[in-house]
């Protein structure tokens, strides 16, 4: 593979689909070889069904999973302190395409191997909050 | 104490504690299964190994009570494969498995894992077990997390391997500060009591 697609996916687009349908649209494009971007995150049901599908549509040779990685920020609460943690960013990409990940608290540094068997790498997103 | 006894049982089914154990691959969950049920049942539950994704079904052992002073706790023990986002075969090769044991190992991996999250909806209680020498902020480690919350599942986190040089259970305590951590090793024992009244006190 030498190229590296890459979809981007606004809150609004995955307002109105169910659960089931956000991750199959997630699984569907990760399979082809796609990483997906998505603005916000999934709840702990959807992110629990997103492994359980996953599992389900691994094929030993051709798909052996996914790497889902988050950037979260502070969300203040009513009192001033902040406590939870939001997601703003969800990355989901075929497990054997995303091979470093640097991540601190307010930054996510990926890599992808685009070719298994060379050391050709592709910084692939530096992503700043 | 007779009739304890009897409302205990009527009662028991509808009350029984079942405690799974969660977490990533090798963190070591049926090591501190194991090390819970030899000491309190003089047995042991299942086989641990450096192979990842070594437990493959869900592991049961039931009426274990751990007692603590006055104080006791009835309870199965769940042991669960370890949860993963993706179980690659030719990971096992490097452990030295054939091809065909490896693919057979990863496909019955892949239905463990199916299984240890059908099972949140059965668990009555949770150690989440941490190997403290590896990232805490995995995704599936905050995935079984929210799932607990969002089920209001009490959960205790074990962060294990503190025998291990490499050890940093500080870490998981910073990035977990509103969970209680308890630092053990499951394989030298370490700390285990500690846990055990944590159990009482969350679980009970
Ligand atoms: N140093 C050290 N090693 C440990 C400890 N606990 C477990 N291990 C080792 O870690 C490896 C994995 O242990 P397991 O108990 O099989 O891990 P698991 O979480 O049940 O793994 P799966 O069943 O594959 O999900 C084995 O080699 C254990 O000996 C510990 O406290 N310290
Ligand atoms: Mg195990």
């Amino acid at each position: 593979m030498e190229e590296l697609k890459m979809d981007f996916i606004s809150s609004d687009a995955l307002e109105n689909a169910t659960s089931m349908e956000k991750i199959y649209m997630i699984i569907e494009r990760v399979k082809k070889g796609n990483i997906v971007v998505m603005d916000g995150g999934l709840t702990p049901a959807e992110r629990a069904e997103l492994i359980e599908t996953t599992m389900r549509e691994i094929d030993i040779d051709n798909f052996v999973g996914v790497d889902v990685h988050t950037l979260e920020k502070d969300s203040t609460s009513f009192f001033g302190f902040s406590k939870k943690k939001t997601v703003v960013i969800t990355i989901v990409g075929p497990a054997n395409l995303m091979k470093t990940v640097k991540k601190q608290s307010n930054f996510l540094s990926m890599v992808a191997n685009l070719n298994k068997s060379s050391n050709d790498k592709i910084n692939l997103m530096d992503k700043i909050k | 104490m007779a009739w304890f006894d009897f409302i205990k049982r009527f009662f028991g089914k509808k009350n029984k504690m079942s405690i799974g154990l969660y977490g990533n691959p090798n963190s070591g969950k049926t090591t501190l299964a194991n090390k819970i049920s030899k000491d309190w049942m003089g047995k042991e539950i299942g086989s641990s190994s450096n192979i990842p994704h070594e437990t493959r079904t869900v592991l049961k052992e039931e009426k274990v009570t751990i007692k603590e002073g006055n104080k006791e706790l009835d309870f199965d023990i769940i042991d669960t494969p370890g949860i993963a986002t993706k179980v690659d075969y030719q990971n096992f090769l490097e452990y030295g498995l054939d091809e065909d044991e490896a693919k057979n190992r990863a496909k019955e991996a892949t239905k463990g894992i199916i299984e240890a999250i059908k099972w949140l909806d059965d668990v009555t209680g949770v150690l989440l077990v941490i190997d403290s020498t590896t990232d805490p902020l995995m995704d599936t480690n905050i995935t079984i997390i929210g799932n607990l919350e969002a089920r209001k599942i009490p959960f205790i986190i074990a962060a294990n391997k503190i025998d291990d040089e490499k050890s940093n259970p500080n870490r998981i305590v910073s990035v977990f500060p509103q969970h209680t951590v308890i630092p053990i090793s499951a394989l030298k024992g370490k700390n285990i009591e500690n846990l055990y009244k944590e159990m009482i006190k969350k679980f009970k």
